[in-house]
């Protein structure tokens, strides 16, 4: 097998392998009364041509993507990090701080110069709340969740 | 003439003081995220759903907004079309062909006139043309038993991804990746979890509105850090004012009203919408306009025919989305699901049941389109300005805006993982060229399409024959098949040239 088309050849893989398990788990699901069809007929139906069309797409792959390197993949990292690290932090620290740090973050990870990227964050943590809960009346946490 | 009096029940419904200003508050943002590059409808309106529901907004306004939202994207997706070279939407990609020529040769202020008025004038007749058909679609739709509409589902997952997206087998699979995305939670009728890992979160199946959000936003984001280091920004021909004298409307005005007609009726197929709109638009008028060899080098009628036709396949889209429930294009979609989430069902049923919210949004939608035609000329120069702005200060604020919107749906922090987890999946599946409307068209039609057919299949007692019993119902199936069909010639004819 060559390395050609090697991303749409492992999508088509996990395609398969997600088809089989879900029509698998599919069989277990129970049949109610007066439901001839039941819970697990329509997903069987779903997993053969998802399995068959992952096959193909095995079989006959398009050319690869490019995929960013290096510096690209750690600023996507970084990114992700954020974004995964601010639900946390909006519990921690309330709105304005979380959301000023994510948005510095996301503009620092932009290329943005530090100082724009923190005058960034500052004002979407102003702003967004007092748009958010002025404006629109949403409950957002001001400062730490407390107990 | 029997649409007259429910249309002056919608005016009524239109004109009243919040529906106006949400009309209003929609076209401006829409006009704004059409602008931007790489933010083009379906993000503008997928960004902006959380939004009407921190409002609390009634499914009328609701609806009024995030149409207006995507009228205000077409309008406005053509600006960096002509400044930038750079279309803001796929939809507007025909537009730059002869609007940045028409604003190299300094000749911007009349591109960006007759982009305004050919959108107008599309989106005029498209809103006229909804008037009229959806009702006649309506009566036969109202005949649609299981079988039928098992069908059109059928049709409406097969040919979603149109005759232009590379390959259908990427397509396809993305429409049963969002079938099976469907059928996790509690089903419906066996009250059996399905696909749950046992997490109570999961249960009440996978929030549309949260997949959406992460599939189109976050993955922006992603998208657009690997092009960030590259550092590539074309230089923008600044306009200062739509300006363009009669005659050179005059000059153009038959291409659009050939461009809306081609347009509407490509947005009334399903699973094609604006994009073809445009394409088929441009190449018509290309054919029948193209005398002196002036397309592609600035040829005002290059601009007029695309604006008209993409604008008029918005209006068309929303046909089959609302007389049948089954968008024809990916923002219809989202739109859907905004409507789903607030226990709306799109389909024949609602012209009748809810006579207020779908002629309020007619009558909505020619408000809108004044609204875009007037904002449009004071408002260049403020595009211009906001074409400078840098990316480092606007994404930031469109992940926020999305973080914020989908936490304030259940204050849950498992809606936001839930969210990026999307993003992720959606960057990967961009790079992999697999369209994401077809995932989110089986999220969101997947369990009505099961209910359609275990339905069907209660009526016979189990015997499979009754899906195929319907002269309608085949007829469908026979379409699906042509359309199929048509989708493979054209992906394999693609392919074998390109060796």
């Amino acid at each position: 097998v060559s390395r050609r088309g090697l991303s749409d050849r492992l999508a088509g893989a996990a395609a398969v392998a997600v088809a089989l398990w879900y029509g698998w788990t599919a069989q277990s699901f129970v049949q109610g009364f007066g439901d001839p069809a039941g819970p697990a007929v329509f997903p069987t139906v779903v997993a053969v041509p998802m399995g068959v069309l992952g096959l193909v797409l095995v079989l006959r792959p398009d050319p690869d993507p490019s995929w960013g390197r290096g510096p690209v993949l750690l600023r996507q990292g970084l990114s992700l990090a954020t974004l995964l690290a601010y639900p946390a932090l909006l519990q921690l620290t309330g709105f304005p701080i979380a959301t000023a740090l994510a948005g510095a973050a996301v503009a620092r990870v932009l290329n943005a110069h530090w100082p724009a990227a923190l005058t960034t964050g500052a004002v979407l943590g102003v702003g967004l709340y007092l748009l958010f809960v002025y404006g629109l009346g949403l409950v957002l946490p001001l400062g730490p969740r407390l107990g | 003439m029997d649409f007259v009096a429910p249309l002056a029940q919608g005016f009524a419904v239109a004109v009243q003081p919040h529906n106006l200003g949400l009309a209003f508050v929609g076209c401006f943002l829409g006009m704004i995220i059409g602008a931007l590059p790489g933010l083009g409808p379906v993000n503008g309106v997928a960004i902006l759903i959380p939004l009407a529901f921190t409002l609390g907004l009634d499914p009328t306004s609701s609806l009024i907004l995030l149409t207006c939202v995507y009228y205000g994207t077409m309008y406005g997706g053509s600006i960096s079309s002509i400044m930038l070279n750079i279309p803001g939407e796929a939809a507007a990609m025909m537009t730059a062909l002869d609007g940045y020529p028409m604003a190299q040769a300094g000749k911007g202020a009349q591109a960006m006139a007759i982009s305004a008025v050919g959108s107008f004038v599309g989106a005029m007749l498209a809103t006229v043309g909804l008037m009229l058909f959806s009702p006649l679609l309506v009566r036969v739709a109202i005949h649609f038993g299981p079988i039928e509409y098992f069908a059109l589902y059928v049709l409406a997952f097969a040919t979603i991804g149109g005759v232009a997206e590379s390959n259908p087998i990427k397509t396809l699979l993305a429409a049963f990746i969002g079938l099976a995305l469907a059928t996790v939670g509690l089903d419906a009728v066996s009250a059996v979890p399905r696909y749950t890992f046992g997490s109570f979160y999961l249960f009440d199946g996978i929030n549309p509105i949260v997949a959406i959000v992460g599939l189109f936003a976050i993955s922006e984001m992603l998208a657009f850090l690997e092009q960030a280091g590259s550092g590539m920004i074309a230089p923008v021909i600044k306009i200062t004012r739509a300006y363009a004298s009669p005659r050179e409307l005059l000059f153009a005005f038959g291409a659009m009203l050939r461009g809306s007609v081609v347009g509407f009726i490509a947005g009334v197929m399903p699973g094609s919408g604006a994009t073809l709109g445009s394409l088929l638009s441009y190449t018509l008028e290309k054919r029948v306009s193209n005398r002196d060899d002036t397309f592609g080098k600035g040829d005002p009628r290059g601009v007029a025919a695309p604006e008209a036709g993409n604008n008029a396949a918005a209006g068309g889209a929303l046909v089959p989305m609302l007389a049948l429930g089954i968008p024809g294009s990916g923002t219809t979609a989202v739109m859907l699901a905004l409507l789903i989430s607030l226990n709306i069902q799109p389909g024949p049923l609602l012209f009748e049941k809810q006579p207020d919210l779908v002629w309020g949004l007619i009558a909505a939608l020619f408000i809108a389109n004044i609204i875009l035609l007037i904002m449009n000329m004071p408002m260049v120069g403020l595009f211009t300005w906001m074409m400078s702005m840098p990316m480092w200060a606007l994404m930031p604020f469109v992940v926020l805006m999305s973080f914020v919107g989908v936490y304030s749906i259940n204050q849950s922090a498992f809606d936001l993982y839930a969210m990026v987890a999307f993003g992720v999946f959606g960057f990967v599946l961009r790079k992999l060229d697999i369209s994401l409307i077809p995932i989110v068209l089986g999220l969101l039609l997947g369990t009505e399409m099961e209910n359609n057919f275990r339905r069907a299949l209660s009526i016979s007692g189990g015997d499979y024959a009754i899906l195929f019993s319907s002269p309608m119902g085949n007829a469908i199936y026979t379409l699906t098949a042509v359309m199929l069909a048509i989708a493979f010639y054209l992906a394999w004819k693609r392919s074998s040239r390109a060796v």
